[in-house]
C-alpha cells in the first residue's frame, strides 16, 4: 500500500514541478509569437466550418461576427454544419444563406451518427481548400482572427492551429466567473508556455484550425472520438505535424452558466481525455513515430491529465489507511506528508499558474476570487472521477460512449 | 478551561483562519468591480493604419479652422477640449519661422496644416503631426507620431517615436530611427544606416532604387497549396541549380545553393540558410536564425524566430503578391526589396553592401 501511495506522490509531484515549470516560463521567459506578424499576404482560401445542434440561440451572432471579417469574401467559405438540429437552427442558418448565397454554404444533415466529429467528418464533402477553421456556433470571432488563425498555415510543418478562448459572460456568476479564472490559467499560461517550449499544445477543436492534407494524412475525423480535438491533437503529432497556439488570437465563448451544465461537460472531457489516452499513450511514449522526446514526455504528461483525478482521490483514501493502520515507516509521517502535500503544493501549484494568469491579463480584483477555486476544484476533481469511473464500467459492459451537447445560456437574436 | 470550551474555541479560530481569505473573496463576488470579459479587439484587424486613423478622427474637430487659415494664411493657436494646445498654420513654411521650440527644445503643440509642411531642425515634437500636403521635416528632430497626406521626408538622423503614415511616399535620409509603426499607402524608401521596427506598403525599399522589379508572380500565388511534404529528421540541403517540388520540413538545419528553386515552402528548425539567386515560391520559415543570399526571390510569407540576415538585390513578396517578412532581429542591406509589411519585433537595421 505504501508504495503505491509512493507512486500516487511522485506523480502528484511531476504535476506540481510541470505546473511551475509553464508559470514560470510564462512569466520570465521568450514568448514564442511567430505568425502574429504576418499581417500580409497572398491569403489562401478557406473554408469555415461552424458546428451547430441545436444553437438557435447562438447561430446568428456567429455568421453575422463572420461576415464582417477581414478576410478576403472570395477566398472565404462558411459552412454552417447543422447537426440533426430540432429547433430554429436550419430556418436561421437558411435566413442567412438567403442573404449571403455567395459566402454560406449549408451543410444540413438530418441523420447520421451523433456527436461533432461526425458531423464534420461529414461536412468535408463541401470542403475543398487547404485551410479549414473551426468554430463551435457559441463563439464570436474578431475582425482579425480569420486571419490570425489562418498566418499558420503558411508554415508547412503546422497542421493545427489554436486560438485562445475568452468567456463572455464571465460576471454572471459564481460558477463562470471560475470558469473565467481556469480559462485564463489554461490559454495565457499553460498552452502558450507549451508553445514557448516547444512541447505540445492542445486542439481545442474551436477557435481553431486544421490544414486538409494533414487531416487526410491522419485518416479524417475520428467520429468514435467523444473529444475530436485531442485525438486530432494525438494523431497530428504522431504523424510529424505541428499543432501551434496562437494566445493573441482571441475569442468570445459562453461557458456555462449551471453546475449540472458544468458537470456534464467536464465529464465528457475528461471521458474523450482518457479515451485518448488508452489509444495513444503507450504509442506515443514508446512508439516509432515523429514526436521527439519533449513531445512525447509532454504529450504523455497532457493525455494524464484527467486521469490525476480519481489518482488523486485514491491517494488521500491510501494517505488515510497508512496513517491510520500506522503501517508508514516513521510511524504515519510520510502519510502525514502526503496529505499535506495534497492540500498545500500540489493546489498552490495550480492557484499560482491561474493567478500569473490573471497578472498577465491586466486584471486586478477578480484575483480576490482565487480561493473559490477550491470549490471549483472539489467539484471537478469529484466528477471526472466519476467520469473515469462510468468510463471503466462502460468499458466492461460494452456500453456505447454517448454525446452530451452543452446546453446555452445566451438570450435568442431577434 | 473547560476542555469543550476550549475545542469550541480552536474550532472557531481555525474556522476564521480558513474563512479569512474569502473575505476579499465574497466582497469581489458581491460588487462585482473586476467582472468584465477580458477586452478582445473586435472591430478591426490590427492594422497598420489604426493609429493614423484614430488621429483623423480627431482632429476632425478642426476641419473647419484647417479650411479657414489654409484661405487667410494665418496661423491659429488654440486648446483642444481635451486640454491639448495646437497650432493651426495656413501656411505650412511658417513653421520655419514661428518660436516653436522652448528652452529644453521641446515642442508642446500639436500642430496642423492643409498645406505642405516644413519644419526647423532639432526639435522634439511631444504631440502629434498633421500635413495637408508634402511633409519635410529638419534634421536631428524627434516626433511623436506623423500623418501626411501626400509624401513624407524626414531628414538625417530624426527619430519617430510611435507611428508615420504618409497618403504619397515616405522617405527617411541617414542615421534615422524608426520605432513603432511606418506606413505609407505608396512606398517607403530607407537610406543606410537607419532602424525600424514595423515598416509597412506596397513597395518598401532599402537604399537606392531598384530596378527590374517583378511587377507579377501570381504563377506562384497561394504555394501553400501545394501538399507534398517531405519531412526531414537532421540537417538537409538542396543542390545549387537543383528545383525541389513541394513543401520541405527539416527538423536541423536547411542550406539551399545557389540558384536552387524550391517550388514549395521551406522550414528549417535550427536555421535556414540561402545561397545567391535562390527562388522559392511559398513561404520560408525558420525556428531559428535565417539568413537569406543576396538576388533571392522569395514569395510568401518570410518568418524566422531569432535573427534575419537579407542580402542586397533580394526580393521578398510581388507587387499583386505583398507578403510579411518577420523576425524579432533583421539586418537588411541596400538594394532589398519588400512588398507589404517588413517587421523587426525588436531592432531593424539597415545595414552597408557586404
Amino acid at each position: 500500500m505504501i508504495y503505491v501511495l509512493y507512486v500516487i506522490i511522485s506523480l502528484i509531484c511531476i504535476y506540481t514541478a510541470r505546473h511551475y515549470w509553464f508559470t514560470l516560463n510564462r512569466l520570465f521567459a521568450f514568448q514564442r509569437h511567430p505568425y502574429i506578424d504576418i499581417d500580409t499576404a497572398d491569403w489562401p482560401p478557406v473554408t469555415i466550418l461552424v458546428a451547430a445542434h441545436n444553437e438557435e440561440k447562438v447561430v446568428a451572432n456567429i455568421l453575422v461576427a463572420l461576415m464582417a471579417v477581414k478576410y478576403p469574401a472570395d477566398k472565404m467559405l462558411v459552412v454552417p454544419v447543422n447537426d440533426r438540429s430540432t429547433d430554429r437552427t436550419r430556418e436561421i442558418i437558411d435566413e442567412f444563406v438567403a442573404r449571403f448565397p455567395d459566402r454560406i454554404r449549408p451543410f444540413h444533415r438530418t441523420n447520421g451518427k451523433g456527436g461533432k466529429a461526425a458531423a464534420l467528418k461529414d461536412a468535408m464533402e463541401l470542403v475543398d481548400t487547404e485551410v479549414i477553421l473551426i468554430f463551435d456556433a457559441d463563439y464570436i470571432p474578431g475582425a482579425g482572427l480569420v486571419r490570425q488563425l489562418t498566418a499558420p498555415f503558411f508554415d508547412p510543418e503546422v497542421g493545427g492551429v489554436m486560438g485562445r478562448v475568452v468567456p463572455m459572460n464571465c460576471g454572471t456568476n459564481l460558477l463562470t466567473r471560475l470558469l473565467d479564472l481556469e480559462r485564463s490559467g489554461g490559454y495565457q499560461v499553460d498552452q502558450q508556455a507549451r508553445m514557448n517550449l516547444r512541447l505540445v499544445p492542445q486542439h481545442g477543436g474551436t477557435v481553431a484550425g486544421v490544414r486538409l492534407s494533414a487531416l487526410r494524412e491522419i485518416g479524417g475525423w475520428n467520429d468514435n472520438s467523444l473529444t475530436e480535438d485531442t485525438d486530432l491533437t494525438y494523431r497530428l503529432l504522431l504523424h510529424g505535424w505541428k499543432t501551434v497556439y496562437q494566445n493573441r488570437s482571441e475569442c468570445y465563448e459562453e461557458v456555462p452558466e449551471t453546475w449540472p451544465v458544468r458537470i456534464k461537460q467536464i465529464m465528457r472531457w475528461a471521458k474523450g481525455h482518457n479515451q485518448a489516452m488508452m489509444t495513444y499513450g503507450l504509442h506515443l511514449l514508446f512508439g516509432k513515430h515523429r514526436a521527439c522526446l519533449r513531445e512525447r514526455i509532454d504529450g504523455t504528461l497532457l493525455l494524464g491529465v484527467y486521469v490525476m483525478a480519481p489518482i488523486t482521490l485514491l491517494g488521500w483514501a491510501l494517505a488515510l489507511a497508512v496513517f491510520y493502520e500506522g503501517i508508514a515507516p516513521l510511524h504515519g509521517v510520510i502519510a502525514l506528508l502526503s496529505i499535506t502535500a495534497y492540500a498545500t503544493i500540489g493546489n498552490l501549484a495550480a492557484f499560482f499558474e491561474i493567478a500569473a494568469a490573471v497578472r498577465l491579463d491586466g486584471n486586478r480584483h477578480r484575483i480576490c476570487l482565487l480561493p473559490f477555486l477550491i470549490l471549483g476544484f472539489t467539484v471537478s476533481i469529484f466528477s471526472v472521477s466519476r467520469a473515469a469511473f462510468s468510463q471503466v464500467k462502460d468499458a466492461l459492459t460494452g456500453a456505447e460512449f454517448h454525446w452530451d451537447k452543452t446546453e446555452r445560456f445566451r438570450k435568442a437574436a431577434s | 478551561m473547560n476542555s469543550y470550551l476550549a475545542l469550541a474555541i480552536l474550532m472557531l479560530l481555525a474556522a476564521t483562519v480558513f474563512m479569512l481569505p474569502l473575505i476579499p473573496a465574497l466582497v469581489e463576488l458581491r460588487r462585482k468591480s473586476d467582472a468584465l470579459p477580458l477586452s478582445v479587439i473586435q472591430q478591426h484587424a490590427g492594422e497598420i493604419r489604426h493609429f493614423a486613423d484614430s488621429f483623423r478622427s480627431y482632429i476632425k474637430e478642426l476641419e473647419t479652422l484647417l479650411r479657414e487659415s489654409l484661405h487667410s494664411r494665418a496661423a491659429v493657436f488654440g486648446t483642444l477640449p481635451d486640454g491639448t494646445d495646437y497650432l493651426v498654420l495656413g501656411c505650412g513654411d511658417e513653421a520655419l519661422r514661428l518660436p516653436l521650440k522652448e528652452e529644453n527644445g521641446l515642442c508642446p503643440l500639436l500642430i496642423a496644416t492643409n498645406s505642405n509642411l516644413r519644419l526647423p531642425s532639432h526639435i522634439k515634437f511631444s504631440k502629434d503631426i498633421y500635413a495637408g500636403g508634402q511633409f519635410v521635416g529638419g534634421a536631428k528632430n524627434q516626433y511623436r507620431a506623423i500623418l501626411g497626406e501626400k509624401t513624407v521626408h524626414l531628414s538625417a538622423a530624426s527619430r519617430v517615436m510611435r507611428w508615420v503614415h504618409a497618403m504619397g511616399e515616405f522617405e527617411a535620409d541617414s542615421d534615422c530611427e524608426l520605432h513603432g509603426r511606418i506606413s505609407s499607402d505608396r512606398g517607403i524608401r530607407l537610406q543606410k544606416p537607419c532602424s525600424f521596427q514595423r515598416l509597412n506598403a506596397p513597395r518598401i525599399e532599402i537604399g537606392a532604387p531598384a530596378s527590374d522589379l517583378p511587377s507579377s508572380v501570381s504563377d506562384h500565388a497561394a504555394a501553400l497549396i501545394t501538399t507534398r511534404r517531405l519531412l526531414h529528421d537532421g540537417d538537409f540541403s538542396i543542390p545549387p541549380g537543383e528545383t525541389f517540388l513541394g513543401n520541405l520540413v527539416v527538423r536541423g538545419k536547411l542550406l539551399i545553393g545557389s540558384g536552387a528553386k524550391v517550388q514549395g515552402s521551406a522550414k528549417g528548425d535550427k536555421g535556414v540558410i540561402l545561397e545567391a539567386g535562390v527562388t522559392v515560391d511559398g513561404s520560408l520559415m525558420s525556428a531559428n536564425q535565417m539568413q537569406i543570399g543576396s538576388n533571392c526571390n522569395i514569395h510568401g510569407p518570410v518568418i524566422a524566430e531569432r535573427q534575419m540576415v537579407i542580402e542586397r538585390g533580394t526580393r521578398c513578396g510581388a507587387v499583386d503578391q505583398p507578403t510579411t517578412v518577420s523576425a524579432p532581429w533583421i539586418d537588411v542591406e541596400e538594394g532589398v526589396v519588400v512588398f507589404g509589411t517588413l517587421w523587426a519585433r525588436e531592432l531593424g537595421q539597415v545595414a552597408a553592401k557586404s
